[in-house]
């Protein structure tokens, strides 16, 4: 067995096992935590010992463990929240499986991963959101796309592929399962889910990209700008923050699809704006619970309001995380969307148009949500407590990464893979 | 006859409707203009109220609080401001003697509410359905709520559905109108989309001179000029065919309001509460309207006519079909009262889920669903409610135990009882406390609060004046009075008291306070202005005027001063219409805009040399001219011959532009038969004078037309004759009336004898820069002008040799030694400004300069004392440091507190001198001379009592509002004022007009800078007297029966002190007490 077997095995392994483990701590919830938060630290040693020739760079990889801690950490201490925590560990076994393995073993876990969430959809579903059920299907159709990908040879393989990968970054009209994922699942989830999905997506979609036909291409292209619009448009007009936040990444990641079609591509520059949009959702998905776990799961967002002056240290976190997911400098989403702007072709101006609008309404939508909570009156009828340290620890967390996959040069995520394709890609452009 | 009896009863409704708007209109307070502040009682209109109830009201209409909030009181009560004794004692009306068992201890109602107010426990928190905060007492409180869950009764949700519909019911059209119905229900945002368009329309119309484009036919009046224009605006609020409906509006905006008010089915009897909540919408704009409304001889209101019936019948007309939509949108019924309260009624619990789900009640599954459902009424509500029952009630009764579980772990923890005896309790005892936990919410604690801050400030108050009047009886003098260095009289202002006290310790200066009128009422313009001030309380009017103009030695310096200023005035009038034009900012910014930098680095960066410097250059371009004023009234040989002078003008300039003659051929003789003609009219022609006419070319048909034109144009008539020569006679005082202010003044005050050589009567005024607030640092007396004109006229009446030989028959005998001076103390920065010094004898020349070194001592000390109150002067400051801080601050553009002095107010103090020389007040007391010896017939008392008192409550209410809610009776933070129309303010660039002080001159930080407290009165005179003046005045009645204001007295026949109580009775201070705790 080479080492980098060896250590592919080990970091879908180790959170396995910190799942079994956690079975043993179950009834103490501080040390289960604490477990999850460790064995999914530990993680992130054997991918850093890895050698990876990924297409898309090892930024995702190395960031899924990361960002386990983060969606742990901005948990409260609560009985119901243990099987999310437990959980959280299996999906980052299986989504590292799914990215770290060679097909089809790569598969195989992708396809753990899908069943893992349809089976986690399933258990939470109310006849009050009957919707989940399209995405419960969705993922079902995600995971026969992985089947099909592992069963048939190109291009309908690749096809299969192309299907899952619009389920786990989501494209119109396959984003339901997406957008169910972040709303349905309990405790942590959603947050790791929005940064994970994605995250297994770009791999996939990397692998499909390059042997999808080019009328496919185009099919894509249509697809994502339309969803870039949609997804601003229902951000727009949701009043819930998850179903807001949700959106707003359908319209970010359809930015990605729209390049990706068109230059058959998945770099490096994909993966910064995958990671920054994920990290970014994930954050203020942890923003949002920590407002639930001071008044509720089900709390209406419309009844909280006057935060900047009870709740400081949170309004400024948040605010910093509103301004990254909206796609301000000197945070990730901006360098990854510029990155792609700049870099590969522009199929369409008017695209390019539809793209720059759904940017701009991002700020409008995001700012507008951050300035409800934040400001106007103070209620008299809310309890507020500030951030509490885990709380504001994931939250930090959250914005450095964010500012450093901003600031930093795309060299440092770019792997041998990557390079030799750009450098192809520059020399087929003049 | 039936259109005649139509047309009468058609006027009638239109009286009946004006008289119900003016009814409404009392909820709002009148709004002045920015440039003359006027501090009020935001609630004045409702002080015929008692206190709590005109809170009450406030609450009601404008949903203002009324109290500080219960944290602040509470951070009171830790810092010992508020004493647990005097809480007690404002509780003790409250408790009942009854006793319950916790654990083995047991509790006094009292305790309990005690608790409530000190502990929180009644604060209307909501407790989540399931938060999931760590908190170490979750268990202990589940265990409680467990033993609460068969004593608590929870109301059932049909109960709960039945009470909102009752509540709302109820509401109405008294408390909450359609539109807010709406909003409330429906989630439409009605009353925003209305405000927005009558702040528009409003800021619009009621412009005076900022904007470059101005709105068209303003001179029709608000109504009529919105009908004209908006009839022709494409609606983007979602009122379908808005222009056609608008041109088809009837000419009466009462005709329309009526029409409105019966299309929304308003009941007639809750009209007018309905109006007043219109109004209270906008309360700014409201206010200044209802104000302009009221002053039909304000220049704006005559050319631009505006009143609150035209205000409404706009207002109401966006209502009714903003709320006709949305009803038949949602429900599909009409807006209409009666199929709202139908809808309530038969749609109960629809209703409730709706407005539940406004008001963010709803888990957010179930808000979904009401989003899901909110276009149909009726249909699929059912299921909802019934999942609702099942679910959600249980979790919310569930809820209600843990938030009462929480409160009673408090309490007991308050009370030192244990926890686990806490738990073992009974549960009847539990929910006993709870009872009376809930008989007492946080809305009852304000009175409770407000009473017992009082006591912590008027006890020691009270005590240290005790303590003076004590000492002042024991310590009779030994020696005849000294003749002082000086006399000055100040403002009663409470920023002249800490003035007072420094130089009255420099040396052997006396002091006086003087509402900062002095006495003269007047109507003043300043040399080279064109309007008017009135120079005196609001409250009050006056016939007299007094100009300034410069004095005589300097008649040839004059006319070219006016072209300079001409010039000057002539550059800023281009700079502002290039600035503001819509196309020349453009060019303006490229080509000049870099010399801005001057001042905006000048200002910034070196604020005071940078005032230094441009003073100098305003000096070297307009240098000042001295004057004096016109305080004699013209004799009527003036009166003609400033009337012959002006028509000669008038009339050669009218030859001039109208006939082309030079000036060599227009003779005196052919302008004065000229100006007989224009003033007789007809009549016998002088053979002379027509010939005269005819040498310049005037035959008698071009002079007869040339006649009317100068009567029709140039007004020289008979009627604008009559007119300016009774405006003259308005002019300066007769002897008589100088005596009698002079003597009025001087007796009200006490000074009667011992004269000093100089006698300076002060007013106050200040400097700020960037401050639209500028004018409510100055004189509240002068009607929020500077005070130096009254100074300076009380000054020259007393000077005038004929009023002091008059004063003399009076009793009054002025030394022949003694000279009047005027001043003004800046409050800003503590420099007192003299005037007329050109009047003050050669042989005073000593006295004054020892006058002006003391006084510039004092207001050192003055400086210093005040920087000790910034929050950002951290260190103590010697005199030069303070001096040069507050200087800096005056003329710093970016200071929001430029002085700070007048926040803080509490109490006025009618009485001598002797009674509180040497204490220090901090600046917080208003000061007003009276020797109860000179007034026998309680005469000038009832003056004091009925205007000076009005002034301070005013100020006083102001700063106590603005302070317990800045935002709804204050102006919120200045960072965010934006001037509009040159008459108010607005936070950001569209708000209603904020109405009264900026957050940052009642606050410091979170915590009141101006601690909220009701005046405190406080009279050195008999009882007796002041029992039969508040019999003869209403607005005595009011403040004392109503609370408005306490009273306290001196009563000089047994040298007792006395409080004043509501019921009318005396209640006698217990002296000793008050002595101790001072």
């Amino acid at each position: 067995m080479t080492s980098a077997v060896l250590f592919s095995w080990l970091a879908t392994c180790i959170p396995l096992i910190g799942a079994l483990a956690g079975r043993m701590l179950w009834e103490d919830l501080s040390q289960l935590k604490q477990s999850c938060v460790i064995w999914s630290l530990i993680s992130v040693v054997p991918i850093l010992k890895l050698q990876t020739n990924l297409p898309e760079g090892a930024l995702l990889l190395a960031l899924l463990p990361i960002v386990a801690v983060i969606s742990l950490l901005g948990q409260p201490v609560q009985k119901d929240h243990r099987l999310s925590w437990v959980m959280t560990l299996v999906c980052l076994g299986l989504g590292i499986g799914s990215i770290v393995h060679p097909a089809p073993l790569s598969h195989l876990f992708l396809l753990a991963l899908l069943m893992t969430m349809t089976g986690l959809l399933v258990h939470h579903h109310t006849i009050l959101w009957p919707i989940s059920w399209w995405g419960i299907s969705l993922f079902c159709l995600a995971a026969l796309g992985a089947l099909v990908t592992v069963m048939t040879n190109p291009p309908l393989s690749s096809f299969g592929a192309l299907m899952t990968a619009a389920v786990l970054i989501p494209l119109l009209p396959f984003h339901t399962g997406y957008v169910t994922a972040l709303t349905r699942l309990p405790g942590n989830l959603p947050s790791f889910s929005a940064f994970l999905l994605p995250a297994v997506g770009l791999h996939v979609m990397a692998s499909a990209l390059q042997t999808v036909p080019t009328t496919a291409s185009g099919i894509v292209g249509l697809l994502a700008l339309i969803g870039a619009l949609y997804g601003a448009v229902k951000a727009l007009a949701q009043t819930r923050v998850r179903l807001m936040l949700s959106y707003a990444s359908l319209s970010f990641f359809s930015m990605l699809w729209w390049h990706s079609a068109a230059s058959n591509l998945a770099t490096a520059r994909a993966a910064v704006l995958v990671a920054s949009v994920g990290l970014a959702t994930c954050g203020l998905l942890i923003a949002w619970q920590i407002i639930r776990t001071r008044y509720g799961d089900d709390v209406d967002p419309s009844s909280i309001s006057g935060l900047a002056s009870s709740m400081p240290r949170y309004a400024v976190l948040v605010t910093l995380l509103a301004l990254a997911a909206m796609g301000l400098p000197p945070f990730g989403v901006f360098a990854g969307l510029m990155g792609l702007l700049l870099h590969s072709p522009i199929p369409s101006l008017i695209g390019l148009m539809i793209l720059l609008s759904s940017w701009l309404a991002a700020s409008w939508y995001l700012m507008s949500a951050v300035q409800r909570l934040l400001f106007g009156v103070r209620r008299s009828d809310l309890r507020y407590h500030d951030v509490v340290q885990q709380e504001w620890v994931a939250l930090t967390i959250t914005i450095i990464i964010l500012t450093v996959l901003g600031l930093a040069p795309i060299e440092w995520w770019t792997s041998t893979a990557t390079q030799s394709m750009t450098q192809t890609f520059s020399r087929v452009i003049p | 006859m039936t259109p005649v009896n139509e047309s009468m009863d058609l006027e009638s409704k239109r009286m009946e409707l004006r008289g119900v708007v003016r009814l409404a209109g009392e909820i709002i307070a009148q709004y002045w203009p920015m440039r003359t502040f006027v501090h009020h009682n935001p609630l004045h209109s409702l002080e015929y109220l008692p206190f709590e109830e005109t809170v009450r009201r406030g609450k009601q209409f404008l949903n203002g609080d009324g109290y500080l909030p219960s944290d602040l009181y509470r951070a009171y009560v830790a810092s010992g401001r508020i004493r647990l004794e005097h809480l007690e004692a404002a509780l003790q009306p409250l408790a009942s003697d009854r006793t319950i068992v916790l654990g083995s201890r047991s509790v006094t109602h009292g305790e309990v509410l005690r608790a409530c107010l000190t502990e929180g426990i009644c604060s209307p928190v909501r407790e989540p359905l399931d938060d999931q905060l760590e908190d170490p007492d979750r268990d202990l409180i589940e265990r409680i709520a467990r033993k609460l869950e068969h004593v608590l009764e929870t109301p059932s949700l049909d109960d709960r559905v039945k009470k909102v519909v009752e509540t709302n019911h109820s509401a109405l059209c008294r408390w909450l109108t359609l539109s807010h119905w709406c909003d409330d229900t429906l989630g439409t945002s009605i009353v925003q989309t209305i405000n927005d368009q009558m702040i528009k329309w409003c800021s619009a119309f009621l412009d005076e001179g900022h904007a470059a484009w101005t709105m068209s036919d303003r001179d029709e009046g608000l109504y009529q000029s919105w009908k004209r224009l908006a009839a022709q605006e494409w609606s983007l609020i979602g009122i379908a065919d808005s222009r056609r409906k608008i041109a088809a509006l009837p000419d009466h905006p009462e005709d329309t309001l009526l029409e409105s008010l019966d299309l929304l089915g308003i009941p007639l009897a809750l009209r007018q509460d309905y109006l007043s909540l219109q109004l209270t919408a906008l309360p700014g704009w409201a206010g200044f309207i209802k104000w302009r409304g009221e002053e039909r001889d304000y220049p704006w209101q005559q050319a631009h006519p505006v009143g609150l019936v035209k205000f409404l019948a706009i207002r109401l007309w966006y209502a009714r079909e903003l709320v006709q939509a949305a009803c038949r949108e949602y429900l599909d019924i009409q807006g209409r009262f009666d199929e709202i309260i139908a809808y309530m009624r038969d749609y109960s619990e629809e209703y409730y889920l709706r407005r539940q789900r406004i008001a963010g009640h709803l888990p957010s599954l179930y808000a979904e669903e009401v989003d899901r459902l909110a276009h149909r009424k009726g249909q699929g509500w059912n299921a909802v409610l019934t999942r609702y029952r099942t679910e959600v009630v249980p979790r919310h009764q569930a809820t209600r135990r843990r938030g009462n579980a929480r409160r009673l772990l408090v309490l007991s923890r308050s009370l030192d009882i244990r926890d686990e005896q806490l738990v073992e309790s009974e549960p009847q005892a539990l929910k006993q406390v709870i009872d009376w936990i809930e008989a007492f919410p946080e809305s009852d604690h304000g009175i409770v609060w407000l009473k017992a801050f009082e006591a912590g400030y008027h006890e020691p108050l009270i005590g240290q004046l005790i303590a003076a009047s004590k000492r002042e009886r024991t310590e009779k003098p030994t020696t005849l009075p000294l003749r002082p260095y000086s006399q000055s009289v100040y403002c009663i202002d409470v920023r002249s008291e800490p003035f007072r006290r420094h130089i009255e310790s420099i040396g052997p200066h006396e002091t006086y306070g003087f509402a900062g009128f002095f006495a003269a009422f007047i109507r003043y313009r300043a040399w080279g202005k064109e309007h008017d001030t009135e120079q005196f309380p609001v409250i009050m009017r006056a016939k007299n005027e007094v100009r300034e103009i410069p004095r005589s030695y300097l008649d040839h310096k004059v006319s070219q001063h006016q072209v300079w200023t001409k010039w000057v005035h002539a550059g800023h009038t281009l700079l502002h219409d290039l600035k503001e034009n819509v196309i020349t900012p453009y060019v303006m910014v490229e080509s000049i805009g870099w010399f801005y930098s001057l001042p905006i680095f000048g200002k910034t960066l070196l604020p005071s040399l940078y005032r230094r410097v441009t003073r100098w250059l305003q000096r070297q371009f307009v240098p000042p001219l001295p004057t004096t004023l016109t305080v004699n009234k013209l004799s009527p040989t003036d009166t003609s011959e400033m009337l012959t002078v002006e028509h000669h003008k008038l009339i050669r300039v009218a030859i001039q532009e109208r006939l082309g003659l030079r000036s060599i051929h227009i003779t005196p003789s052919l302008i004065e038969g000229l100006r007989q003609r224009a003033l007789q009219g007809g009549g016998e022609q002088d053979p002379g004078f027509l010939a005269e006419a005819e040498v310049v070319g005037l035959k008698a048909n071009a002079l007869d037309a040339f006649v009317l034109v100068l009567q029709r144009e140039y007004d020289v008539n008979s009627r604008a004759s009559s007119r300016y020569k009774e405006r003259l006679t308005r002019t300066g005082f007769t002897l008589e009336e100088q005596t009698l202010t002079v003597e009025t003044a001087l007796r009200m005050m006490g000074l009667t004898k011992n004269f000093a050589r100089l006698i300076l009567f002060c007013a106050h005024g200040s400097t700020s820069d960037n401050n639209p607030y500028e004018s409510a640092l100055d004189c509240g007396a002068c009607g929020g002008n500077e005070g130096q004109p009254n100074a300076r006229v009380l000054a020259m009446m007393a000077n005038h040799d004929k009023v002091r030989a008059r004063l003399r028959k009076t009793g009054i005998d002025i030394p022949s030694d003694t000279h009047f001076l005027a001043g003004q103390m800046n409050t800003t920065t503590d420099a007192v400004r003299l005037f007329d010094l050109e009047d003050v004898p050669p042989t005073h020349r000593a006295d004054l300069a020892r006058l002006h070194d003391d006084l510039r001592e004092a207001a050192e000390l003055a400086s210093r004392e005040r920087c000790g109150r910034f929050p950002e002067v951290q260190q103590p400051l010697d005199e030069s440091q303070a001096t040069a801080h507050v200087r800096q601050r005056s003329v710093d553009w970016s200071q929001v507190r430029p002085e700070w002095g007048l926040s803080s107010n509490t109490t006025f103090l009618i009485g001598r001198r002797e009674l509180t020389r040497g204490l220090d007040f901090n600046g917080r007391v208003f000061l007003h001379s009276y020797d109860y010896r000179e007034d026998p017939t309680t005469r000038f008392l009832e003056v004091l009592l009925t205007a000076p008192q009005v002034v301070a409550q005013w100020i006083n209410m102001e700063h106590y509002f603005s302070a317990v809610d800045n935002e709804v009776y204050g102006s919120g933070s200045k960072i965010y004022h934006n001037v509009v129309g040159r008459f108010g303010i607005m936070s950001g660039p569209w708000s209603d007009l904020r109405l009264g002080l900026a957050r940052q001159t009642v606050m410091n930080g979170e915590m009141p800078y101006h601690e909220p407290m009701r005046l405190l009165t406080i009279v050195e005179a008999p009882r007796r007297g002041i029992e039969k003046l508040i019999a003869r005045h209403e607005v005595l009645q009011h403040y004392y029966h109503n609370e408005w204001v306490h009273l306290v007295v001196l009563d000089p026949v047994d040298g007792e002190w006395y409080r004043y109580r509501a019921n009318g009775e005396w209640a006698q201070l217990v002296q000793e007490q008050m002595a101790m705790t001072s």
